[in-house]
C-alpha cells in the first residue's frame, strides 16, 4: 500500500468501531513497514538529503564497510523517524507520545504502544511551536548541506558530505540528536526499524509484560571482556568528562 | 467548620490529604495541572497510558511539565542580574500521581537527628537549622500507617545497626518489619555492594514501596528496568495513586488539567481556589479548606501568586535540594545489565552519620561543628538515547574532534562502557538551610498561561560543600573496591568550590523547604501542623513544610508529614460537626466519567480512538452513562 493512502487508512481507523475491527497487529505492522518514497514532511530531496546524511552520522554496511554485519541510521528507518517527528500532527492524534502500558514484542498480542495519546492544550501549543521552529531548522540546515556540498549532498562524495556535516553547527547537533533518536527509540515513532538499534547495541527495549527473571536481574550473564581499542581507551581517558556529561544531562539537558 | 476542601496538586502530600479529608466525610475536589495518563484510578491497578518509552518519558515531555509552557528560572544569587537559566530548573512531574508515577520509589525514613537537629547537633554558622515540630517517635506511627498504605519491601533483620538506631522500628510482619521481603537483588548493586563491605561499609537491601509479591491486589514487580523516570506499565510499584484511590472511592473528584493561580482569601481566612481549566476559562472553587500540595516550588508559587500575608518575609525562603555527588564505575570484563530490575536495590547508610570515622575532624579543619553526607544508592545506569547523547555530546568531541560522529559512535555504542558495562552510585547528601535559598517570582518570565513562574535562588553552604569533598575520595575508593576498571565521581551540581561549567542548575529532584514548620511566625511559614500562620485554614501538605532536609529520599516522609497533620485537621473539623464518615465506594467517583488526559469533551472523539484500540471502550461508555444518569 503506499505511504499515503495507507496514512489515510490509518486516520480513517481511528474511528474507533473500525479500529476494533481491525485485525490484532495491524496498525503495528502498517507503522513498522519499510520505508518508502513518501513523507508527511519532507519532500522527496529534502528526504534523501537527511537519510544520506543521518547515514553518515550511524553508518551502516553500506556506508562504511568496516560496519559489516551492523545495521546504521539508513537500515533503522531514521528518516522516517525525523519526518513523523516533524509532521507530527499530521496524525491524529498527533505522533508525540506513544501509548501503553504495553507494545506487542513480549507476548502480548495486542501493540498499545501503536495508539499515540491525544496531547493536552497546553501541550499541544507548544508541540506545535517547537515543530515550527525545527521544520524551520530542518528547511535551512538541508539547503545548507547541499550548498555546503557542492550543490547537491546526495550525489557528492562521503568524505565531502563528512566535511559538510562537520561544518553544519548547530544543525549538526539537531540532526544527530534525532538520528539518535530515530535509532534507539521504539518502533512505534517510525525509526528502530524491526528493533536493528536496540539489537545493534544489545539492548533488549521495552520488556514488559514479560521482564526479567529473578536468576536474569542477579547473577552475571558470564565474562564478556570488551577488545580494547582506541575507542575504550578514550571512554577510561575521559571518565571525569564522561561523568559531568551524565549528570549535566540528568538535571535536565533537553 | 463546614465540610469542602480543595486540595491542590494529586501527588504525594495531595493524595494522602484528599484521602483523609473524604473519609472523614468532607467534599473535596483534587486540582491537578497535569493530565491524567490513567483510567478506573479507583481499582488498584487502573489502566495506564506509560510505557517502556525512554523517548516519551526522558525526552518527551509525557509527565514531565513542558519546559517551553512552564518554564523557570535560577540564579545563584541575588546578585545575579539575570537568571543563569531559563527552562527546566529541578522539574517533577506534572501529572496525575505527581512525582510518585515515575519515582523509583525507595523509602528510606529520616532519622531522630533530622528532626531535632538543632537540639542534637547544635547550630551552624550561617545557616539555620532548627528542630521540627514534633520529633522521630511522633511520625513513627504515621511512617508505619504509609509503609501500610503503599506496600514496602524490605528486612529489618537486614538494616544495619546505624539505621536501626537512628530510625528504630516496631519488629512487625513476624519480625521482619516490612509487608513483603526483598525482591531480588540487581547484579550491579550487588558488585557495588561488595565494594562498600570491603571499604567497611554496610550495604543493605533498600525499603521500597515495589511488590517483591501480588500485594494490595497488584501483582509482583517483574523487574522491567525501566523503573526510575518511568511509570510503571504494571502497578507493581505504587505511591500516590494508593491513596487516591481511596480519596475517590470515598468520593473525592479528580479534576486534572486545572492550574490553581490564586488562593482566594479575607479577613485571615481562605474561601476558595481560583483556577483556570485546559481551554483557559477562569473559575473559582470555593472552600473551607485548602490544602496545597503542587509540589516545594509550585507551591510556594501559587502562595505568592495568592499574595498571602507575609509579614516577615518567609515565604519561599529556607528552600532543600539534596546536594547530589555521582560516582561511576566502568568494567571491562563483563557486562553489569543494571537495566535489568529496579534501578538499584541496595543503600549504604554510613556516610549519613554525622560521627563517621573521620568526619568530625575534617568538619572541624573546615570551621565546622560536623559534617554529614547521605544515603547512598548502589548500582543504577542510563538508558541507551541517554548513553548516546552523552557520547554525542561530551565523548566524540573528546576523542574524534574533527569529525564527531560516523564508525567512532557505534564503536562506543557497541562497547557500552556508559551503560551496559558500567552502573553508578548516587549520594544524596544534606543540605542545610539559609534564609538566601528560596523561591520567589521571577519578574519577567512567563509561563504559557501568563503567568509568573518560579525563580529559584540557591547556593551551597559551606558544610555541602566540606561534605562532598570529604566524600568524594572515599566514593572513589568504594567504586575501586568494587573491581572498576574506571571510576570517576563528581557533584552533581557546580558551585564555586567545583566549579563544573556543564551543570550550573541544580538537580536530583527532591525539592523541600520554603514553608517550613514551626511554632513562631517570625522563622516559619506553617505551624506546627503544617497549617499557614497567616491563613488558618490553608494547609501544606508536601515538601515545602520541611524544617530540615534529611539525608534520605523524602518522599517517604512527605506522605508521613501530611497523614499526621491533616489527619489534626480532620478531627478536629469532624468534631466541628462535619458530615458523617462516608462509607468506603458508596459515591460514584467523577474521576472515572473523564476521559484518558482529562481534557473533557473537546477530545473526546480522539479519546474514543484511543480508548478503543487500547480495548476500554467498555469503561468509557461506562463513563458516559454515568454522567447522563447520575
Amino acid at each position: 500500500m503506499p505511504e499515503l493512502s495507507r496514512r489515510r487508512f490509518i486516520q480513517a481507523a481511528s474511528l474507533a468501531p473500525l479500529a476494533a475491527a481491525l485485525p490484532k497487529g495491524f496498525i503495528a505492522q502498517a507503522l513498522a513497514a519499510p520505508a518508502t518514497q513518501s513523507f508527511v514532511f519532507f519532500d522527496p530531496h529534502q528526504a534523501a538529503v537527511v537519510r544520506e546524511a543521518t547515514a553518515r552520522l550511524i553508518p551502516g554496511p553500506q556506508d562504511d564497510p568496516l560496519e559489516a554485519g551492523h545495521p546504521g541510521a539508513r537500515e533503522a528507518n531514521v528518516v522516517r523517524y525525523i519526518d513523523v517527528l516533524l509532521g507530527a500532527f499530521s496524525f491524529k492524534p498527533p505522533r508525540i507520545h506513544a501509548g501503553g502500558p504495553y507494545s506487542n514484542r513480549n507476548g502480548e498480542d495486542e501493540d498499545y504502544m501503536a495508539n499515540f495519546v491525544p496531547l493536552v492544550p497546553l501541550q499541544e501549543a507548544s508541540w506545535r511551536k517547537r515543530l515550527a521552529a525545527l521544520q524551520k531548522e530542518y528547511a535551512a540546515g538541508i539547503k545548507a548541506l547541499d550548498a555546503a556540498a557542492g550543490g547537491d549532498f546526495t550525489t557528492a562524495s562521503t568524505s565531502k558530505q563528512d566535511s559538510a556535516l562537520a561544518g553544519a553547527g548547530d544543525f549538526l547537533t539537531i540532526l544527530f540528536t534525532h538520528a539518535i533518536e530515530g535509532f534507539l527509540s521504539a518502533p512505534e515513532y517510525g525509526g528502530n526499524a524491526g528493533g536493528v538499534g536496540w539489537k545493534e547495541i544489545s539492548f533488549h527495549g521495552d520488556t514488559q509484560p514479560r521482564g526479567w527473571t529473578p536468576s536474569e536481574v542477579t547473577n552475571s550473564d558470564g565474562l564478556n571482556p570488551v577488545v580494547p581499542d582506541v575507542i575504550v581507551a578514550g571512554v577510561m581517558e575521559h571518565m571525569n568528562e564522561a561523568a559531568l556529561g551524565i549528570v549535566a544531562r540528568r538535571r535536565g539537558g533537553r | 467548620m463546614a465540610g469542602k476542601a480543595v486540595v491542590v496538586g494529586s501527588g504525594a502530600g495531595g493524595s494522602t490529604s484528599a484521602m483523609v479529608l473524604a473519609e472523614a466525610g468532607w467534599d473535596v475536589v483534587i486540582l491537578e495541572k497535569g493530565a491524567n495518563y490513567f483510567r478506573n484510578l479507583t481499582s488498584p491497578t487502573p489502566k495506564t497510558l506509560f510505557s517502556n518509552d525512554e523517548l516519551k518519558s526522558s525526552i518527551r515531555f509525557f509527565e514531565d511539565p513542558d519546559t517551553d509552557a512552564e518554564p523557570r528560572t535560577y540564579r545563584r544569587s541575588a546578585s545575579d542580574a539575570d537568571p543563569l537559566a531559563v527552562g527546566n530548573v529541578n522539574h517533577l512531574p506534572s501529572t496525575v500521581g505527581g512525582g510518585t508515577v515515575h519515582w523509583d520509589a525507595k523509602t528510606p525514613r529520616l532519622w531522630d537527628i533530622d528532626f531535632k537537629k538543632l537540639s542534637m547537633l547544635g547550630p551552624v554558622a550561617n545557616a539555620d537549622v532548627r528542630d521540627w515540630p514534633f520529633a522521630y517517635e511522633d511520625i513513627a506511627p504515621f511512617y508505619d500507617e504509609i509503609e501500610d498504605l503503599i506496600g514496602v519491601q524490605g528486612d529489618v533483620t537486614k538494616l544495619p545497626a546505624l539505621t536501626l538506631k537512628h530510625a528504630p522500628r516496631r519488629a512487625r510482619y513476624g519480625g521482619r518489619g516490612f509487608a513483603m521481603p526483598p525482591g531480588p537483588p540487581q547484579y550491579s548493586s550487588l558488585i557495588a555492594a561488595q565494594g562498600a563491605t570491603l571499604m567497611g561499609l554496610h550495604p543493605y537491601p533498600t525499603p521500597m514501596a515495589i511488590n517483591s509479591e501480588p500485594h494490595g491486589g497488584r501483582p509482583a514487580c517483574n523487574d522491567c528496568g525501566f523503573c526510575s523516570h518511568y511509570g510503571c506499565p504494571i502497578h507493581a510499584r505504587v505511591g500516590a495513586l494508593a491513596p487516591l484511590r481511596r480519596a475517590l472511592l470515598a468520593g473525592a473528584e479528580l479534576r486534572p488539567n486545572t492550574f490553581a493561580y490564586k488562593v482566594e482569601h479575607t479577613g485571615g481566612r481562605a474561601t476558595g481556589v481560583s483556577y483556570v481549566d485546559a481551554f483557559g476559562a477562569r473559575h473559582t472553587e470555593s472552600a473551607d479548606v485548602v490544602v496545597l500540595a503542587g509540589s516545594t516550588i509550585e507551591s510556594i508559587r501559587l502562595a505568592l501568586l495568592s499574595q498571602i500575608p507575609d509579614p516577615h518575609q518567609q515565604i519561599g525562603r529556607y528552600l532543600f535540594f539534596h546536594w547530589f555527588t555521582a560516582g561511576f564505575a566502568v568494567f571491562l570484563r563483563e557486562r553489569m545489565h543494571a537495566y535489568r530490575g529496579r534501578s538499584t536495590t541496595h543503600d549504604v547508610d554510613d556516610f549519613a552519620d554525622p560521627d563517621f570515622p573521620g568526619a568530625k575532624v575534617f568538619a572541624a579543619a573546615n570551621r565546622l561543628p560536623y559534617i554529614r553526607g547521605g544515603v547512598l544508592e548502589l548500582g543504577g545506569t542510563q538508558d541507551p538515547i541517554s548513553e548516546a547523547l552523552v557520547y554525542q555530546s561530551t565523548i566524540l568531541p573528546l576523542i574524534s574532534p574533527r569529525q564527531p560522529f560516523g564508525r567512532a559512535f557505534k564503536q562506543l555504542m557497541r562497547a557500552s562502557l556508559l551503560r551496559d558495562r558500567f552502573f553508578g552510585l548516587e549520594m544524596i547528601g544534606e543540605d542545610l538551610a539559609q534564609a538566601t535559598n528560596r523561591v520567589d517570582l521571577d519578574p519577567k518570565v512567563r509561563d504559557a498561561r501568563g503567568f509568573p513562574v518560579a525563580r529559584v535562588t540557591y547556593s551551597p553552604h559551606a558544610h555541602e560543600i566540606a561534605a562532598q569533598r570529604f566524600y568524594i575520595p572515599l566514593i572513589t575508593a568504594m567504586l575501586k573496591a568494587s573491581g572498576a576498571d574506571a571510576t570517576a565521581a563528581v557533584p552533581e551540581t557546580s558551585s564555586p568550590s567545583f566549579p563544573v561549567p556543564l551543570s550550573e542548575v541544580p538537580g536530583g529532584a527532591h525539592i523541600m523547604g520554603g514553608m517550613r514548620m514551626g511554632h513562631d511566625p517570625k522563622i516559619s511559614v506553617t505551624n506546627e501542623h503544617g497549617r499557614l500562620h497567616a491563613l488558618d485554614n490553608v494547609m501544606v501538605s508536601d515538601g515545602s513544610v520541611f524544617v530540615t532536609s534529611g539525608a534520605h529520599n523524602p518522599t517517604l516522609t512527605i506522605m508521613a508529614t501530611a497523614l499526621r497533620n491533616v489527619r489534626a485537621l480532620a478531627g478536629s473539623a469532624s468534631a466541628a460537626g462535619a458530615k458523617k464518615p462516608r462509607v468506603l465506594g458508596q459515591k460514584q467517583t467523577r474521576q472515572e466519567q473523564l476521559p484518558a488526559t482529562g481534557v473533557g469533551e473537546r477530545t473526546a472523539e480522539g479519546v474514543a480512538m484511543i480508548a478503543s484500540a487500547a480495548g476500554l471502550a467498555a469503561t468509557l461508555k461506562r463513563g458516559r452513562t454515568k454522567r447522563i444518569d447520575p
